[in-house]
C-alpha cells in the first residue's frame, strides 16, 4: 500500500498530539480561531476526527460530540472564555460517562463479615488473550496483600496448558488452585473451588474462564451457566486498552449473557490512547474498575477518573500511575 | 463477521448504481457512510481521509471520458478498498531451511497461529518443526507443548531455560534437519526496551527468512504505531490477522500492514487448527461483497482434509465398498473446516442466506453422537449397513447401546445413503486432491439449494 504522497499532509501533529494530550490540542485550536456558537459545527469534525485517533468508539464520539454541541451551542460566552467553557464541558461530559469504580477490598471485607462463612467469588469473562489469567494472579495479590485469603478456579478447561499456567501463578503467589481435567465441565471447576473455599474457610474466588468470542453462541451460553451455577457475586469483563470499536461488541454481548458488574482493561500500557475506557463506560454503563499496566504482579491500578480526565489533557500536569 | 461493513459498501455500490446520474450530493452522502463503516472497523482515521479526499477529487473529474462517472465512482471505491486491502502476497517458502519468527503484542495469539502453520505446512509436504522461545510467560512453552502433541508436530522446547538465545544456540543443532522452523516469541509492545532489546538480539542470531507480525483483528488506533515501531526493531516481511472470526473486521491491523509494507499472509477465524486461510485481498473484497470466494473454501477443504485419508477413501469409493466410518471421516472433516457458518460465506449467493444458529453450533454434537452409535455396531452392521434398514431391531438395539434415539441413528444412515447415492452419480469423483472448483459447483446444486429451501 502506498500513501506516500498524501500521507504528509496529516501526519505531523500526531507526536505533538499524544505529548500534550488530545483535548488541550483541540482547545488551543479552536480558542485561537474566534467561535461564536454556530460555527461550532464547523470545529465539530475535527473535534470528532481527534476523539477518534484516540481510539473512542465511532458511536461514543459522536454522542459525546452531540452532547457537547447541545451544551455549547445557544449560549453565550467571552471570547476569553470559550476554552475555559469547553474544557469544563468536557470534563463535565466524560465525568458522567465514567462511572465512579467501588473498592473490591470493601465488598469482599462486608460479604465476609457477615458469619455465613460463604466466600466472595468472582468471575472473570472476556475475549481470547486479553489477559484475564494474568489478570487474576494481580488481583489475587492485591486481595492478599489486604489481608484476604483466595482459591483460584481454573475454569478455563479448553486452551491448551491454561491450567498449567494458573498453577504457575498459584505457586509464585501461595495460592491454591482447584482444576479439573481439559474438556472438563467449567461450571463444576468453580462449584468446587467454592466449596472448597467454604471448608477451609478462604475468603475469596476467583474463577477463570476460557477466553471466547462473543460472537460464539454456544460458548456465551456456556458462560452463562458457569455464572448460574457458581453466583458470583463480582463478574468481571476483562478487555484490552487497545482494541478499537469492536470493543463495544464484545462488552455488550457479555453484559447481555451475565450482566457485569465491572470493567478491567488489560495492556494500558502498550498505548496512551486512553479511548477505549470511554467506549466502554460509555456503552456498559459500569464501572472501570482497574488498569493493567504491564506482565509483573503490581501492574495493576486503581481507575482514576480523575488522572484519566487529567491525561486526556485538560489540566497542564500530568501525573503518573501508582501500582497497587 | 464483516457483514456491516460488507452491506454499507454493498449499498452505497447499489446507490450510486440506481442513481440518475451522479451529483454532490450523493457522492457526499455516500462518501459520509463509507466513513462511518470504514472507522467502525478501525481504519486509521487519516488514512481514511486521505482516501474520501482521493476519492471526492477523482469521482468529479471531468477529464475522465468514455466512461460513465458512475461507473467511474464505483471502480474508485472499489480501488481504494483494495488498497487499503494491501497487495496480495503468498508465503512462498525457499529451498533450503525457512526460519519464520513470528511476534507481536501479547494475547495476539502467536502460540496457536504457531500451531495452525505448522499444521497447514505439515499438511503441504514439509518437514516442520516449531520453537518455543517464549520465555516470560508462565507456560507459554507447555501450550506449544500441547497444541504440538496434539496435532502431531515436532516441537523444541527447554522448560528450564529462561533465556531465548540461549535456547536457540542450544537447539540450533539438532533444527538442522528441518526445512520449515516456526519460531514462538514472547508478547511484546514497542515501549517495553528489554524485550524489544531480546527480540533484535534473536533476529540477528536466528536470521529468520521471514519475521511475521501477528495482529488481532479488533486492535484500535493503537495498531499503526505498534506496527511502526516493531518494523524498526525487526524487519516485518508480513502479517497474520487474528481473530477474524469475531465482529471485529480487522481495519486497524489492516493499516497496520500498510505502515510496515508488509503483505498480509494469513487470517486466522477460529480456535481450531484449521481455521486459518490464505489472505487474498480481491477475494477477500468480493467476500466482503457478498459474492463469495471459492478459492479460499478450496484451500480449506485442501487443509482439512489429510491426503492418505483421502487416497484411502478414493481406494474404497472405487472399490465400491463404503463403511460408516467412512462417512463420519467425511462429515468430520467438513467440521474441522469451521462449520457451516464458515463455510457459506465463501459459496456465492450463499452468503446472505440465513441458516440457524442451531443448525450451526449442532454440527459438532452430532458428530459425536454418530461416534457413538457406529462403536454399537457389530462388524458386519459397519460394513453393510444396509442390514440395519432391514431389520429394525438392529436400529433399535444400537441406540439403547449407545445412549441416543433411534431417530439418530436413522438420520445417520439416511447421510449415508446421500452419500452413496452421490459417488454413484459422479462416476469422475476424483478426490485424491480434495474437491475441485466443478465438483464443489455440482454440489452446492444437489444438497445446497435443497437444505436452504428447507432452512429458509
Amino acid at each position: 500500500m502506498k500513501f506516500d504522497a498524501g500521507r504528509q499532509k496529516y501526519e505531523p501533529d500526531l507526536e505533538e498530539i499524544k505529548k500534550e494530550g488530545f483535548l488541550k490540542k483541540v482547545t488551543s485550536k479552536i480558542s485561537k480561531i474566534k467561535i461564536s456558537e454556530k460555527e461550532f459545527e464547523i470545529y465539530s469534525e475535527e473535534l470528532e476526527m481527534l476523539l477518534l485517533e484516540n481510539n473512542v468508539a465511532l458511536n461514543v464520539a459522536e454522542k459525546i460530540i452531540e452532547e457537547l454541541k447541545y451544551r455549547i451551542v445557544g449560549k453565550e460566552f467571552l471570547k476569553k472564555e470559550i476554552e475555559s467553557e469547553i474544557k469544563d464541558c468536557f470534563k463535565e461530559i466524560i465525568e458522567e460517562i465514567l462511572i465512579t469504580p467501588f473498592d473490591v477490598v470493601e465488598k469482599v471485607k462486608e460479604k465476609i463479615s457477615d458469619q455465613s462463612k460463604e466466600p466472595y467469588v468472582i468471575l472473570f469473562c472476556g475475549i481470547n488473550g486479553t489477559g484475564k489469567t494474568t489478570t487474576i494472579a494481580k488481583i489475587a495479590r492485591f486481595l492478599k496483600e489486604n489481608k484476604l485469603s483466595c482459591v483460584f478456579a481454573a475454569a478455563d478447561t479448553f486452551r491448551a496448558a491454561s491450567i498449567e499456567q494458573i498453577k504457575k501463578h498459584g505457586e509464585q503467589l501461595g495460592i491454591k488452585v482447584i482444576s479439573n481435567e481439559y474438556g472438563s465441565d467449567p461450571a463444576s471447576v468453580g462449584f468446587d473451588a467454592i466449596q472448597y473455599a467454604k471448608k477451609n474457610f478462604i475468603n475469596c474466588v476467583l474463577i477463570d474462564t476460557a477466553g471466547r468470542m462473543h460472537t460464539a453462541k454456544n460458548l456465551l451460553n456456556e458462560i452463562e451457566k458457569i455464572a448460574k451455577v457458581c453466583k458470583p457475586d463480582l463478574k468481571i469483563f476483562v478487555g484490552e486498552a487497545i482494541t478499537g470499536n469492536d470493543v463495544i461488541e464484545q462488552a455488550k454481548s457479555f453484559d447481555w449473557a451475565i450482566g457485569i458488574d465491572g470493567i478491567i482493561l488489560t495492556k494500558a500500557d502498550i498505548d496512551e490512547k486512553g479511548g477505549t475506557a470511554l467506549s466502554v463506560g460509555y456503552v456498559t454503563k459500569k464501572p472501570i474498575l482497574y488498569l493493567g499496566t504491564g506482565q509483573e504482579y503490581n501492574k495493576i491500578v486503581v481507575f482514576d477518573k480523575k488522572k484519566f480526565i487529567k491525561d486526556l489533557g485538560l489540566d497542564d500536569n500530568k501525573s503518573n500511575y501508582n501500582n497497587l | 463477521m464483516l457483514e456491516k461493513l460488507g452491506e454499507v459498501i454493498r449499498k452505497a455500490t447499489n446507490r450510486i448504481a440506481n442513481a440518475i446520474f451522479l451529483d454532490k450530493n450523493l457522492m457526499d452522502s455516500v462518501i459520509r457512510d463509507l466513513q462511518r463503516a470504514l472507522i467502525e472497523a478501525d481504519v486509521n482515521v487519516h488514512l481514511i481521509k486521505e482516501l474520501t479526499d482521493r476519492i471526492k477529487k477523482e469521482a468529479l473529474d471531468e477529464r475522465v471520458k468514455g466512461i460513465e462517472k458512475k461507473e467511474h465512482m464505483i471502480k474508485l471505491l472499489h480501488d481504494e478498498l483494495i488498497k487499503i486491502l494491501g497487495e496480495h502476497k503468498q508465503l512462498k517458502l525457499k529451498k533450503g531451511q525457512n526460519r519464520i519468527l513470528l511476534l507481536g503484542l501479547y494475547g495476539a495469539g502467536k502460540t496457536t497461529t504457531v500451531a495452525k502453520l505448522g499444521n497447514y505446512f505439515t499438511k503441504r509436504g514439509h518437514k516442520v518443526a516449531l520453537l518455543g522461545l517464549d520465555v516470560h510467560r508462565p507456560a507459554a512453552k507447555e501450550q506449544l507443548k500441547q497444541l504440538a502433541e496434539r496435532n502431531k508436530l515436532n516441537y523444541f522446547i527447554d522448560e528450564k531455560e529462561n533465556n531465548a538465545v540461549k535456547t536457540w544456540k542450544k537447539f540450533e543443532k539438532d533444527l538442522k534437519k528441518y526445512d520449515l522452523i516456526l519460531i514462538d516469541t514472547a508478547g511484546r509492545h514497542s515501549l517495553d526496551k528489554s524485550l524489544i532489546k531480546e527480540i533484535t538480539a534473536l533476529n540477528k542470531d536466528i536470521k529468520p527468512t521471514e519475521a511475521i507480525l501477528v495482529m488481532p483483528a479488533d486492535i484500535g488506533q493503537a495498531a499503526k504505531k505498534q506496527a511502526r515501531e516493531f518494523q524498526e526493531a525487526v524487519n516485518i516481511s508480513g502479517v497474520i490477522i487474528t481473530r477474524m472470526d469475531s465482529t471485529a473486521k480487522g481495519g486497524g491491523a489492516l493499516t497496520a500492514c500498510g505502515e510496515t509494507k508488509a503483505p498480509v499472509y494469513f487470517i486466522t477465524t477460529g480456535e481450531k487448527i484449521n481455521d486459518i486461510e490464505e489472505f487474498n485481498p480481491k477475494a477477500f473484497l468480493s467476500r466482503l461483497l457478498g459474492m463469495g470466494d471459492l478459492q479460499a473454501l478450496i484451500e480449506k477443504v485442501k487443509s482439512a482434509t489429510d491426503d492418505k485419508k483421502q487416497k484411502q477413501i478414493q481406494k474404497r469409493l472405487e472399490e465400491g465398498k463404503l463403511s460408516l466410518d467412512d462417512v463420519v471421516e467425511q462429515v468430520k472433516s467438513m467440521g474441522s473446516m469451521g462449520g457451516l457458518d464458515k463455510i457459506k460465506s465463501m459459496i456465492p449467493g450463499l452468503g446472505s442466506a440465513k441458516i440457524p444458529d442451531k443448525m450451526l453450533g449442532t454440527q459438532e454434537e452430532k458428530i459425536k453422537k454418530w461416534e457413538h452409535i457406529i462403536k454399537s455396531m457389530t462388524p458386519e452392521e459397519k460394513e453393510n449397513p444396509e442390514i440395519l434398514k432391514k431389520q429394525t431391531s438392529r436400529i433399535s438395539r444400537v441406540a439403547k447401546g449407545s445412549g441416543t434415539h433411534t431417530s439418530e441413528v436413522r438420520s445417520l444412515l439416511k447421510q449415508y445413503d446421500m452419500l452413496n447415492e452421490m459417488i454413484k452419480s459422479g462416476t469422475d469423483l476424483d478426490m485424491s486432491h480434495g474437491f475441485s472448483q466443478k465438483q464443489i459447483q455440482k454440489l452446492i446444486k444437489k444438497f445446497g439449494k435443497r437444505k436452504i429451501r428447507r432452512l429458509g
